[in-house]
Formats: C-alpha cells, structure tokens, sequence
C-alpha cells in the first residue's frame, strides 16, 4: 500500500466513526432531518461546513503548501439536474452515498442495499456518460468558482463571515429545536 | 429516540446539571470530528469526497470480468478504474462505521427507526435499493455528493456546491415531506 492509500483509510475510519456515533446508520435522521421534524442532520453538517471552512481558508492562507484544494466545476445544468435527482434519491433511501456505507458498516441490510443500489447506479451513469456529456455537462460550463474571487475578496475574509452566518443558523435551530421539545414536555 | 430520551432526562435534572450536559451536544462534537476529518484530508490529500469511489469500484470490478471494459468507457478514462485514495476513503468508512457499532451506545439500530413509513420490509429493502441508485446517478452527473459538493464545496466556497445543496435540499426537503405524510405519527 502507498501513502496515499494509508492516508484514505484512516480519513475514512474517522468519518465514518463519526458520522456513525452521529446516527447516520439509521435512515430516520435524514428523512426527519429533510422534512424539518429533527434538526441534528443539519446541525451535524453545519458544523462539519463551518469547521472544515474555518480550517481549510486558515491552510490556504498561511499553509498553501498543505490545502490541497480540489474546486469543482459549475456547470450549471448537470450540477443542477444532478442535485435534483440526488435529493429525491436522499429521501427515498434515507442514505446519501457516505451514510449508506455507514449503514453497511453497521451490519443493517438496508445499508447493504443502498449501496448496491448505488454501485448499479453509478454503472448505469458509466454507461450513461457519452450521452449526458454533450446534453448537460459540455455546455454552460462556468468553471471553477469560488465566492470569493467572484466577490473579490481574499478568502480567509469571505470564510470567516460565511462561517459567522452558519453559525447564526446553528444557534437558531438550536434554539428553535429546544421550544419545540419544551411545548412537547408541557403538552 | 435516544437522543430525545436524553434530552427528556436533561430537561428534568436541576439546573447545573443540565447546563454541563448541554455544553457539548452529540452533534457539535460528531460535527466537529467530521470537520477535522476534512481538515486532516486537506492537509493531505484532497478534500473529502465519497461518490467517485462507486464508479471507481465498478469500473475496477467489472475490468476484472471483462478485460477492457475500463478503456472503452470515456467517464472511467476520465476517472481511472482504480484503488486510490477514493476507494480507501469510502473502506475506511465502512471499517469506522464497524468499529464503532462494536463499542458502548453502538448498536440497538434498527433498519428504519421511522414506523409505518414502509408497509413491508420488502418494501423498505427496495426503497433504500432505488434511493441509492438515484444518489449515485445524480451525484456522478453533478460531479460530487454531500461530502464532495456540501461539506468540501462549501468549505472552499465553490458555488457549484452552493447550487448542488439547494437542488438536493429542494427535492429533498418535498419528497421526504410527501413520504412522512403517510406516516401518521408526528415524531
């Protein structure tokens, strides 16, 4: 094994640790999590976001050697069709493609499925490819955009703001969630 | 839920108790590890991503069987039918998810901790099939996932991230809304 391979194992140990102490195992956290009934699905990954932002704007700043920075494209149709068909699939199977694997692990044959179902999918989109390219993927490509060269600003600035607001939206969901449980203990 | 039978149990402890319970909920400390999880690949290798790994893995798989196959395929040229860092990751994450369903707290999950939302467990079994055929299909052709596109594409402010999480949100937040409908129970 190289490095590198090394390196990918033990990313994933941690992350799937944690995103199986967090309850991403069981397919209720992100259907509730999706119709707004349980919030610890968006609270788990706006604070994954805001540290992984905080973290990587702080390496890219004073450690450029060490972000390894991998922006994705912007083209528009595929990115937006693409995330129409995911969020459905996220509903109906309660797994995006990292839970599902944690479902696995966790030895629950529906993670086991989700995850079948996901290899046959994503062999279906292998096959798919020379069609969809020139459809969606080709055209109105818009690169590889950041917020912060389209605002202009450096990015250790538009990080620290962007990561104040994720934060303002924590501490509301938080104090949202802590009414609700109380109205529900009262009634 | 466990979650909402600790925070009954907090609710009901005297005031210091529940303040020193409450400092660092689940999810803030799960969230966190997950942001480090990201920091730690940045600094590494590249910023997490879990949907590359599935094509990579059936591409792989399926040159095995039929010699060739990964050259005739313009997306797996594009990729590499490999075991790199990406098919580690998601091995990584099936072997975390293990480890800590081995652990106190780690087991007792059901396949759907959501009653009465699939008539049969056949039913549920093939949802959770379908659902991850479609988080494949649409994160290969958006080119990422919830890892790839929210928590790392949000993290480096990409706007192709910010575009993937409405979409995904979108269709999300109506399909798992129209799907609790049928369930009534309103936990």
């Amino acid at each position: 094994m190289e490095t590198t391979h090394i390196l990918g194992l033990l990313t994933g140990i941690l992350f799937g640790f944690a995103l199986h102490r967090a309850g991403f195992s069981r397919c209720g956290i992100v259907i509730r999590g999706l119709a707004f009934r349980d919030f610890t699905m968006l609270k788990v990954m706006l604070t994954a976001i805001t540290v992984g932002l905080l973290g990587a704007a702080t390496l890219a700043t004073f450690a450029p050697d060490y972000a390894h920075l991998k922006v994705k494209p912007l083209y528009v149709w595929g990115v937006l069709v693409g995330g129409l068909i995911f969020g459905v699939g996220m509903a109906v199977a309660g797994f995006c493609p990292g839970t599902a694997l944690v479902g696995l692990g966790s030895g629950t044959r529906d993670g086991l499925l989700a995850v079948l179902g996901g290899l046959t999918g994503a062999f279906a989109f292998i096959l798919a490819y020379p069609w969809l390219e020139p459809v969606l993927i080709k055209p109105l490509d818009l690169g590889k955009l950041t917020l912060h060269e389209v605002l202009g600003l450096p990015y250790l600035l538009t990080a620290v703001v962007v990561a104040a607001a994720l934060v303002g939206v924590l501490v509301w969901l938080n104090r949202l969630e802590a009414k609700a449980s109380q109205k529900q203990l009262r009634g | 839920m466990i979650t909402e039978q600790a925070k009954a149990q907090a609710s009901t402890l005297p005031k210091a108790q529940r303040v020193s319970r409450l400092l660092v909920p689940s999810w803030l400390v799960w969230g966190g590890l997950i942001g480090l999880a990201q920091i730690f690949a940045i600094a590494t290798v590249q910023p997490l991503g879990v949907s590359t790994a599935y094509p990579q893995l059936v591409g792989w798989l399926v040159d095995k069987i039929v010699p060739g196959f990964a050259e005739s395929q313009p997306y797996l040229q594009k990729i590499g039918a490999k075991i790199g860092w990406e098919v580690m990751l998601i091995t990584g994450m099936v072997l975390g998810a293990f480890l800590s369903s081995l652990l106190p707290g780690g087991r007792s999950t059901p396949a759907c901790d959501i009653p009465n939302l699939f008539r049969s467990s056949w039913a549920r079994g093939l949802a959770a099939f379908v659902g991850g055929f479609l988080i494949l299909f649409g994160a290969r052709l958006a080119g990422g996932c919830t890892s790839g596109h929210m928590l790392s594409g949000i993290a480096q402010l990409a706007l192709s991230g910010f575009l993937f999480g409405a979409a995904a949100f979108a269709t999300g937040v109506l399909t798992a809304t129209l799907l609790l409908r049928r369930t009534n129970n309103a936990s």
